[in-house]
């Protein structure tokens, strides 16, 4: 055998071991994160059971279901639209580990683009997953992309064209689930998603749809809620009393010509009141440095501070950074300050759930004592 | 359209794997690995 076609099958086999080992790491980000069904918890659904279109696609998504024993209003939260926005996703599962339905239904879907927690952003240097300590052991929870997985819908055209508006935006933004409503039963993955979200709004008549996100702390909407002209009073109501417990966020009305987006679609095509909530993370930011398990976890970050200092930010940041716990409180206590105020107005059709953790509890407290063990293997 | 964009990949998977037995240059080699390891993880649609 000649010299080079020896070298020529090392290479080969080189390439096949780095191939083997890489392949094996991404298929491992397929499997996803155990989530524990808390006492609240009534029923799990998949979204397929409201649009059959999903069934056996990786779009297809757990949905969670508390149900009160008394009749009231409904809520549905979304979390993991962007799975690269951890505080959105661990909200969620701690509304579904958490909250005890008293009166009324809460919808839970915690990773609402599933396929977007299968693979990671390219040349973001983003973790695969991070860990939150418990006083169980730890729980991994995964860093996903901020849009549907490439392998799940591929290729992107050029230049993305929002359905039923004709808005353009760039071709990638037709992964983006936030882009894609209300959606299409015969369209893209991404889009066929937000139509089986759409499908469940409709039919189980949901009062509110909260939507929950993250942002670069350079983005101007931050700690922020964004509501739909219906959801204004309700958002508005909600602002006042976050206030009284020295949360600072602003409201924004959805702007009209801003499509595909929840606060505008739902409130458009369906009779839910849509609010979306953003608070600020390091880690999907453009200044960041270090990109690791610790800035998604602490929001620590030099070159925040540094950004801070220039007036570049939208939100203060300090040395102390915007750790999770923060985050989550933040979503999580909005929540119930939207229950709250939507009880004030209508009495008749409350939303009442307990158990839910406060935002001074995860100051204090942290995350993880707040997160059911998972089951013993078997 | 998909399986048009898997065949340009599957050809192009193929000629670089020609190239590393074609050619007696082994940096061309290394580098023809290095290549076939991402068109090989989305021919399988890993990645
Ligand atoms: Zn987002």
């Amino acid at each position: 055998m000649q010299k080079h076609t020896i070298s020529a099958i090392i290479c080969l086999a080189g390439a096949l071991v780095a191939a083997a080992i890489a392949g094996a790491s991404f298929l491992a980000m397929r499997k996803p994160d155990l989530i524990v069904r808390g006492p609240g918890v009534t029923d799990v659904k998949m979204l397929s059971d409201w649009f059959p279109g999903l069934k056996g696609t990786p779009g297809d998504t757990e949905v969670y279901i508390l149900k009160g024993a008394d009749d009231g209003a409904s809520m549905l939260v979304l979390g993991g639209t962007h799975p690269n926005e951890p505080a959105g996703h661990i909200a969620a599962i701690m509304l579904i580990e958490n909250a005890q339905p008293k009166s009324g239904t809460l919808y839970v879907i915690p990773r609402a683009n599933a396929s977007g927690f299968t693979a990671n952003d390219p040349q973001e240097g983003a973790p695969q997953s991070f860990t939150i300590q418990t006083p169980n052991g730890p729980r991994v929870f995964r860093y996903g992309s901020r849009a549907t997985n490439p392998i799940h819908q591929w290729p992107d055209p050029n230049v993305y064209i929002h359905a039923s508006s004709g808005q353009t935006l760039s071709g990638s933004e037709t992964r983006n689930l936030n882009r894609g409503y209300p959606g299409r039963p015969d369209g893209t993955l991404t889009e066929r998603v937000c139509y089986g979200i759409v499908q469940l709004i409709k039919k189980e008549n949901v009062t509110i749809t909260v939507d929950l996100h993250e942002a670069s702390p350079e983005y101007p909407v931050i700690n922020a809620i964004v509501a739909h002209p219906k959801a204004m009073q309700l958002a508005s109501d909600m602002v006042l009393g976050l206030e009284m417990q020295d949360i600072k966020i602003s409201l924004e009305p959805s702007p009209v010509n801003l499509r595909g987006l929840t606060h505008r679609e739902l409130g458009d095509f369906t009779d839910t009141l849509p609010v979306l909530m953003e608070t600020a993370n390091a880690s999907q930011g453009r200044l960041r440095g270090r990109t690791d398990e610790a800035l998604v976890l602490t929001g620590k970050d030099k070159w925040y501070v540094r950004a801070e200092k220039l007036g570049r930010l939208y939100v203060p940041y300090d040395e102390k950074g915007h750790p999770l716990e923060e985050r989550v409180g933040r979503h999580v206590t909005a929540i119930s300050e939207l229950m709250n105020s939507w009880n004030l107005e209508h009495p008749e059709k409350p939303l009442e759930f307990e158990g839910l953790p406060g935002y001074e509890d995860f100051l204090t407290k942290g995350i993880g004592v707040f997160l059911l063990p998972l089951p013993a293997k078997n | 359209m998909f399986y048009i964009y898997l065949a340009i990949l599957a050809i192009v998977l193929a000629l670089t794997v020609w190239v590393l037995f074609d050619t007696k240059k082994l940096s061309l080699q290394v580098t023809a690995a290095m290549v076939i390891v991402p068109l090989l993880l989305r021919l399988l649609m890993i990645k």
